[in-house]
Formats: structure tokens, sequence, C-alpha cells
């Protein structure tokens, strides 16, 4: 790593660390410092979870192909927080839900996740761990999609939250999912799986969405931080493509002038 | 006692979090950093590797018990159950020299079964998206959906081999270069500044996961 991005790797950590902090303590103080904006796919999914309670049905939730230890670690994490949420809704049903993984990796993580739903509801001796499953495949495998279709009939599953990493095969389970009239909920963080999640579920989650589930479902001062923090990092990251290409528009123009002027706005040459 | 080994666990996941950032990042002027970096990568491959026992466990686990009480596709789990040991069975005697053909019979089985299962698979992909398309317009019209539906269009009928399909061909291409390209980007960037933001979140001990 040379000396320029191992600086702004550190400003860009020491930032968001600050942010998170500072607003975390913020909205301690005052809960309605930040209104979330509206994501129906967060708004649908209590509903969704209490349809499968009412019909005493599984609610399936998948990573795909997240897991621990590698490039999809904070996905697998941010998944994790959503499938946390809907296991502690949908654990006072009759039905565990059902946690599907790729990743072998992933399986302890989801034990952990359902484990700690039930003892959230203090119903701990409901938990099962055969609710985790792993479906041994690779990344973007057509064999682990095969499986969750055959587990949406077998299990008579209710809804699926789908949101981890999947490819183009995850319009095999969203299509098997519609023909039997079932809810989907999905996203990934592979842009051919986002672009199927979009066409084919029926509450997209797009891009960044899947890690703000803590905030929207849990609600607690430090995950609605984390999407102050998010919002803060995306407006610089606007700021720094959006002026760079102003200054080249204006000198196109003005024959390198403007660049000239804004220097001497600001005390140079 | 609860609260201790939520303490201990976050003091742990927080120290080797941000040992390992450090070493990632003066390694190269701090070598006892960049050494500490390489052990704990280590171990995570160690343990990852352990977990495909736990999926080995969980697997046999789940459908064992999917046949003892006899739920629904309980036959397909016999199946799974018997290939799955079958191949155990064989890759132990590849290992031990007992099986020496070449290429290795398990070999053989993945590429015959698992191969050909996926491509079959693949094929229906494409009508999975195109019926997407069609339920998309058929329960609401947005200008969302048209303008999906009229790029999958685009994209389709650009990429048949036929005479006199080049204006849609130099579409597709620019579609695909342009707008795709610059959506994909910004989809992208979003996920990469969330996961700046859940990983720092994990480092200052504000993630749940392992705290309780």
């Amino acid at each position: 790593m040379d000396g320029t991005t191992q600086i702004i790797t550190i400003l860009i950590l020491l930032l968001t660390m600050v942010v998170s902090v500072i607003v975390t303590q913020f909205i301690r103080r005052r809960r309605d410092l930040y209104t979330l904006r509206d994501i129906p796919a967060y708004r649908a999914l209590p509903m969704v979870v209490g349809e499968a309670i009412e019909a005493n049905r599984p609610v399936h939730v998948s990573f795909g192909s997240a897991g621990l230890g590698g490039a999809s670690t904070p996905l697998a994490l941010a998944s994790n927080e959503l499938f946390y949420q809907t296991a502690e809704r949908a654990a006072i049903g009759g039905v565990p839900p059902i946690l599907t993984v790729s990743d072998p990796t992933a399986v302890p993580l989801g034990q952990d996740t359902l484990r700690r739903a039930y003892q959230s509801r203090g119903l701990l001796d409901r938990y099962r761990r055969g609710s985790v499953r792993w479906y041994p495949a690779g990344p973007r495998s057509l064999a682990f999609a095969a499986a969750l279709t055959a587990t949406l009939g077998d299990d008579r599953v209710s809804a699926n939250v789908l949101v981890g990493s999947f490819g183009t095969e995850l319009a095999l389970v969203a299509e098997a999912s519609a023909r039997r009239n079932r809810t989907v909920i999905a996203s990934s963080d592979q842009l051919d799986g986002q672009a199927v999640a979009y066409a084919l579920a029926d509450q997209p989650l797009i891009g960044e969405e899947i890690f703000t589930a803590g905030a929207y479902l849990g609600g607690s001062p430090s995950q609605i931080a984390g999407v102050v923090t998010q919002d803060v990092l995306r407006w610089l990251l606007v700021a720094a493509i959006f002026i760079p290409a102003a200054i080249a528009v204006g000198d196109a123009i003005l024959n390198g002038r403007f660049s000239l002027a804004i220097s001497r706005l600001l005390g140079g040459g | 006692m609860g609260r201790l080994l939520a303490a201990v666990s976050s003091a742990i996941a927080i120290g080797f979090g941000l040992l390992t950032l450090v070493g990632l990042l003066v390694g190269q002027q701090i070598p006892l950093f960049a050494t500490l970096t390489d052990i704990f990568l280590q171990l995570v491959v160690i343990t990852a590797a352990v977990t495909i026992l736990i999926g080995i466990f969980n697997l046999l686990a789940v459908h064992t018990s999917r046949i003892g009480r006899r739920r629904g596709g309980w036959v397909y789990s016999i199946v799974l159950v018997i290939s799955a040991a079958g191949v155990l069975l064989l890759y132990i005697l590849e290992k031990a020299g007992v099986l020496t053909g070449q290429p290795a019979i398990t070999t053989v089985l993945l590429e015959t079964v698992q191969v050909s299962i996926e491509s079959a698979l693949a094929g229906l992909v494409l009508f999975a998206l195109v019926y997407g398309a069609y339920r998309m317009m058929r329960r609401r019209v947005t200008w969302g959906g048209i303008l999906f539906t009229l790029v999958l269009l685009v994209l389709l009928v650009g990429a048949l081999p036929l005479p006199g399909l080049d204006l849609i061909a130099s579409l597709r291409d620019w579609l695909l270069a342009v707008p795709v390209s610059a959506g994909a980007r910004g989809i992208l960037l979003g996920i990469a500044l969330a996961t700046v933001v859940a990983s720092v979140r994990i480092l200052i001990g504000q993630d749940r996961s392992y705290r309780e």
C-alpha cells in the first residue's frame, strides 16, 4: 500500500469512527434528531412475519454465499442483523424460521443469531439447531438455488428474505416463490443478483440498504448513527466526484481560467 | 456473568480487529504488526476449515432428522445422505491409494453430476428473468418497470446474430458502457461506503453480533 492510499484510508476510517461515536451520543439525547427515509422492504417485513405466524408456516432467510473471513464478512454481519430482527419477530410463532447458508463459516453465525433471537424472547427451549441449513455449493452456485427451491415446497415456506451474496441464480428462487404466491424480500452485493432482485422481488433492497436493517428494525442510537455516518460519507464522496468534474468542465469552457480563478480565490498564485 | 463474557468477547474482537487493521496499514514500516496480522489471518483460515466439518455435521443432522420424522422430501434426504457417505468413502479410498484412476473418480462425479445439473439450470435463468419482466409490468406499470423491460428487450434483440440489427447492437453496447456502468459503479460505491461503516462499527464495539 503506497503512502497516499495509507493516509486516505486512515483518514476515512478515523472520520467514520468520529462521526459514528458523536452521532450516537446526539441520538441518545434526542431520539427524533434524524428521520430515516422510508424503505418499503423494512416497512413490509413485520407484516410478512406476522402472516407467516398466522399461517403457522416458517419464514425462510438466506445468506446466499456470504460468509465470515473473506471480503463478504461485513455483508454477512449486516445480513445477520436483518435475520436477527426477523427471527426475533418470528420466534413467537409455532414454526421456527429456516436459515440457509452456502458458506460453511455462516453456519455458526446463523445458529448463534437464531439462538440469540429466541433468548431475547425468553423462548430458548424452542430453538432448534437444525433450523440453520448448510447447502454446500460454491459462490453463485445454481445447485444452491435448486436446493432453496426445494426447501420452499418441502417446508411450506411462507415468505423469503434473501439478503446476502447472490448472482443470477436468485431468479430461480424468486420465480419459484412467485409461482407459490410467496413474498420475497431480496438484495445482493453482486450487481447481477441485485438486478434480478429489483426485477423479481416483491420488496427489493437496493445496494447499501442491506446495511441499515438494524436502524430500521431495531432502532438503537448506534444503529441509527451508522445510517447517518453512511450519509455523511456519501455526501463527501459526491463532493469529491462533483467538484473536480465541475472544475474540469469549467476549464474546458474557459480555456483553463476557471481553475486559475478558484486558485486565486483560495489565496493561491 | 453474561455481561462479563460480553465485555471479554468485545475486548477480544476489538483488540484483534485493531491489531489486524494496523498491521495491514503500517505493516511495511513496522514488521511486528505484519507478523501479527499474518498469524491472525492464518488462524482465520484454520477456523474456516473447521467450519466445513461443522457444515457436514449440520447437513447430516438436518437430513437424518428429516428421514427419522418422515417430513416432506425425506426420500431425497435418503439419497443425499447415501450420496454424501458414498463420495466421502470414495475420497478416503482415493487418498489411501486404493483407487488410483485418472481423472479421480470424485472429480468425474463432480463434473458429470453437479456441473451438468448447473448447466441445465443456467438455461432456465433467462426464462425466469423474462417472466420477471412480465410479472413486474403486470403488477404495476411504473417508469422503472418500463425502463427495465425496454432495456431487457434491447439487450436480448441486440445479442441476436441477425443481419440489419446493427443500430440495436450499437444501442446495446452504449447502454452497457455508459448508463449500466454508471449505475453499477454507484451501487458498488454505496455498498463500499456501507461496508466501511459496518466494519468500523464492529471495530469500536457498536455491533451486537458478538456481545450477547
